[in-house]
């Protein structure tokens, strides 16, 4: 045992001393985890208010208000402008769109039930027709909410209806308005009316055109609690693919440089010297993991649902990528060849399995691959542990997956290293 | 020491090593010499285990074979091609060969100190093996194969692309460990080095032992004559014999000997006389 230790040392010194594969198992999984955390967790936080030009051409104090409504609401930046300058900004795709308040926007704004209704226009690139449609959407509830105010405000409302029916009198009785004249006197006197006392659970916020209450319903688990417990899985995954990848590589460098050779003439058995090999990947895989996991619950707020099952879930992990390293190493008898060989099937592996990008964002079929991916196994067991609330039971299907994948590529490693 | 009985080894069509019986003696340096591909580094490869005969035998000390880890641990090895970690250091390479071979706390220390010291780089051991010159790198090779006092020592052509410095420190090396009653198998295609450096020369070729003895036992069977030239009034004249004096004497007595010397037959020429090649064909 002591020689397979002192092997295991040996490896793990020359691992430290090669700055890329030091960089590429320690430091890039953490830079991984940390980057795509905050991207994520900026995605999080909802979508970004759109940019546009308004260009009010109204200039009466309910399209100023209007704007200022826009401006003061959070779903959008607000720029003013004149309509040939808002032109130009969303033609050079400085704004999303630009949005014309067109002359009579107040007066329409005081006759709500009859003549021209408020106009308003959207300039967009047709490109961009999703943020257009968006925009569109926005405008149309600031409009609607224009209109709650005035049944909410019954002073307004009645001064508003007194307007109308003043400017509708001359059309007489007979006239197509008359219809209408009828529904604004009775408005009228609605609006002149005590207000009724609140029914039970109509609440007191006044007219609303529809009222949408939302009622928490915890899920059976809970979610990530931010980003980072997404990321930093993958980013343990990374940095098992650095390890992976080193120790594949120093594994035929050693055949090449005639060490292995020379160890062989030592008084050492040949599972001696490849247990010496496992136990430095392992070893460094563990240590990754550690590193990573208490960066991620000490500074990103990761918090671990069941400490004994991501012990679990790492040492299964561990096994389940040294003896993939094993196949790795004896896939080609150069560095260049396995190293080559290594990428082109980690690569795609990493992809599927969800270690690029979160497998819950991937269409149906690149899910289903990710089956056949180990990555996609271990980033489920360490996602398990941390967030998913996994029992010991649901533990099992991941694991048995990862140690049986490892046990498989251990024996093709090994076959194919002695026949190297 | 070590016995080969009747050892065959062939790669694919190849022999490498062709019926081969041979005994090295205890505190003997026997020379295995022959051109490139005569299977000299086969012969090693068979002596430390790392290779099965087709058939015959490899026996240390007459019982134990070299394929067992246990026997192994009783030989040290400078393999042909070097064997070094080039981002360890000198002193931490010895130190994981000797940790293979058992050694541990103040005797491991020990033995990496006096390795150290014994080929000439105990100032560099702690520079990374990298940044040695080749001659220091096959200094270091031989020093990882002494580092466990072993009983049998086989250096696979250890002189190798070394400047002339390192050459002469590892002969001396060499020399050293004979003195010292180690028993060593030195495969090279220098007959220069097997001449100064072994008790016993065993010539190899196409995998087969052509011939084994002393330098002076070869020279006497597989040699030429020793040649006595002469510069006389009439020229050179070169002369084959057993007893140069006689000759000398019965030159002088019929004419004048301006100069003379002697030119004794050498390995080569007994290679050649074996083989009907060269040793560098």
């Amino acid at each position: 045992m002591k020689r397979i230790i002192a092997l295991a040392i040996k490896d793990l010194r020359i691992l430290l001393r090669v700055k890329s594969g030091f960089f590429f198992t320690f430091i890039w999984p953490v830079v991984v985890a940390v980057l795509f955390g905050f991207v994520f967790s900026g995605q999080s936080q909802g979508p970004r208010p759109l940019r546009v030009v308004v260009v009010d051409e109204d200039q009466s104090d309910a399209s100023r208000a209007f704007v200022h409504k826009l401006a003061s609401s959070g779903d959008l930046i607000v720029d003013q402008g004149v309509r040939s300058d808002a032109e130009t900004m969303v033609r050079r795709a400085e704004r999303s769109a630009f949005v014309v308040i067109k002359p009579g926007f107040g007066n329409s704004s005081a006759r709500m039930f009859y003549g021209e209704p408020r106009q308003i226009e959207i300039g967009n690139d047709p490109a961009r027709r999703a943020e257009a449609s968006m925009l569109e959407g926005l405008l149309m509830k600031h409009a609607m909410g224009d209109f709650q105010k005035l049944f909410n405000d019954p002073a307004a409302s009645r001064q508003m209806v007194d307007g109308a029916l003043k400017n509708l009198a001359p059309l007489g009785n007979s006239s197509p308005a008359a219809p209408l004249r009828r529904f604004l006197g009775e408005l009228d006197l609605f609006l002149g009316s005590p207000p009724l006392p609140p029914t039970s659970g109509s609440g007191s916020d006044g007219w609303q055109p529809v009222r949408i209450t939302k009622v928490p319903a915890a899920g059976e688990r809970a979610g990530p609690r931010n980003a980072f417990n997404i990321t930093f899985p993958q980013g343990v995954m990374w940095g098992i693919i650095g390890c992976v990848m080193s120790f594949a590589i120093g594994l035929v460098s050693e055949r090449v440089r005639g060490t292995f050779v020379r160890l062989q003439m030592a008084p050492l058995t040949r599972v001696q010297i490849l247990a010496g090999k496992a136990l430095a990947c392992v070893a460094s895989i563990s240590l990754l993991q550690v590193a990573l996991f208490a960066i991620g619950i000490g500074f990103f707020n990761i918090r671990v649902s069941s400490y004994p099952l991501l012990v679990l879930a790492c040492a299964c992990a561990s096994i389940s990528f040294v003896g993939f390293m094993m196949m790795v190493a004896g896939l080609g008898r150069t560095e260049q060849a396995v190293a080559g060989a290594g990428w082109a099937i980690l690569m795609p592996m990493t992809m599927f399995g969800g270690g690029m990008m979160p497998q819950f964002i991937m269409p149906g079929w690149m899910q289903m691959i990710g089956n056949f991916s180990p990555v996609k196994w271990a980033i489920l067991a360490f996602e398990g542990a941390v967030w998913r609330g996994f029992t010991p039971s649901e533990m099992l299907l991941p694991c048995v997956i990862l140690l049986g994948f490892g046990a498989v590529c251990f024996a093709i490693g090994v076959r194919g290293l002695r026949e190297a | 020491m070590l016995t080969f009985e009747h050892v065959r080894k062939s790669y694919g069509t190849t022999v490498a090593v062709d019926d081969l019986s041979l005994t090295v003696r205890r505190g003997e340096v026997l020379g295995l010499l022959g051109p490139n591909g005569a299977g000299k580094s086969t012969a090693v490869n068979l002596a430390v285990g790392l290779l099965a005969p087709d058939a015959g035998r490899v026996l240390i000390d007459g019982v134990g074979d070299p394929r067992s880890p246990r026997v192994r641990a009783r030989l040290g090895v400078a393999p042909q091609a070097l064997a070094l970690y080039e981002l360890l250091s000198g002193v931490e390479n010895l130190r994981f060969f000797g940790e293979m071979y058992g050694l541990a706390g103040t005797a491991l220390r020990n033995r990496v100190a006096w390795s150290l010291e014994f080929v000439g780089l105990t100032e560099r051991a702690r520079d990374r093996v990298a940044e040695y010159s080749g001659g220091m790198k096959r200094r270091l090779n031989l020093a990882s194969a002494l580092v466990h006092d072993p009983e049998l020592i086989l250096l696979d052509e250890p002189t190798v692309g070394v400047d002339p410095q390192s050459r002469n420190q590892i002969f001396e090396n060499i020399l050293d460990l004979r003195r010292q009653g180690g028993t060593l198998i030195y495969t090279t295609h220098y007959m220069e080095e097997a001449a100064r450096l072994c008790d016993r020369v065993a010539i190899v070729d196409k995998g087969r032992l052509l011939a084994l003895g002393t330098v002076d036992e070869l020279l006497r069977t597989h040699g030429a004559r020793p040649t006595l030239v002469a510069q006389t009034e009439h020229g050179e004249r070169r002369i084959e014999t057993d007893d140069p004096l006689a000759e000398l004497n019965r030159l002088a007595a019929i004419g004048t000997v301006a100069a003379f010397q002697m030119e004794r037959p050498t390995l080569e020429q007994v290679f050649l006389q074996l083989t009907g090649r060269s040793l560098r064909d």
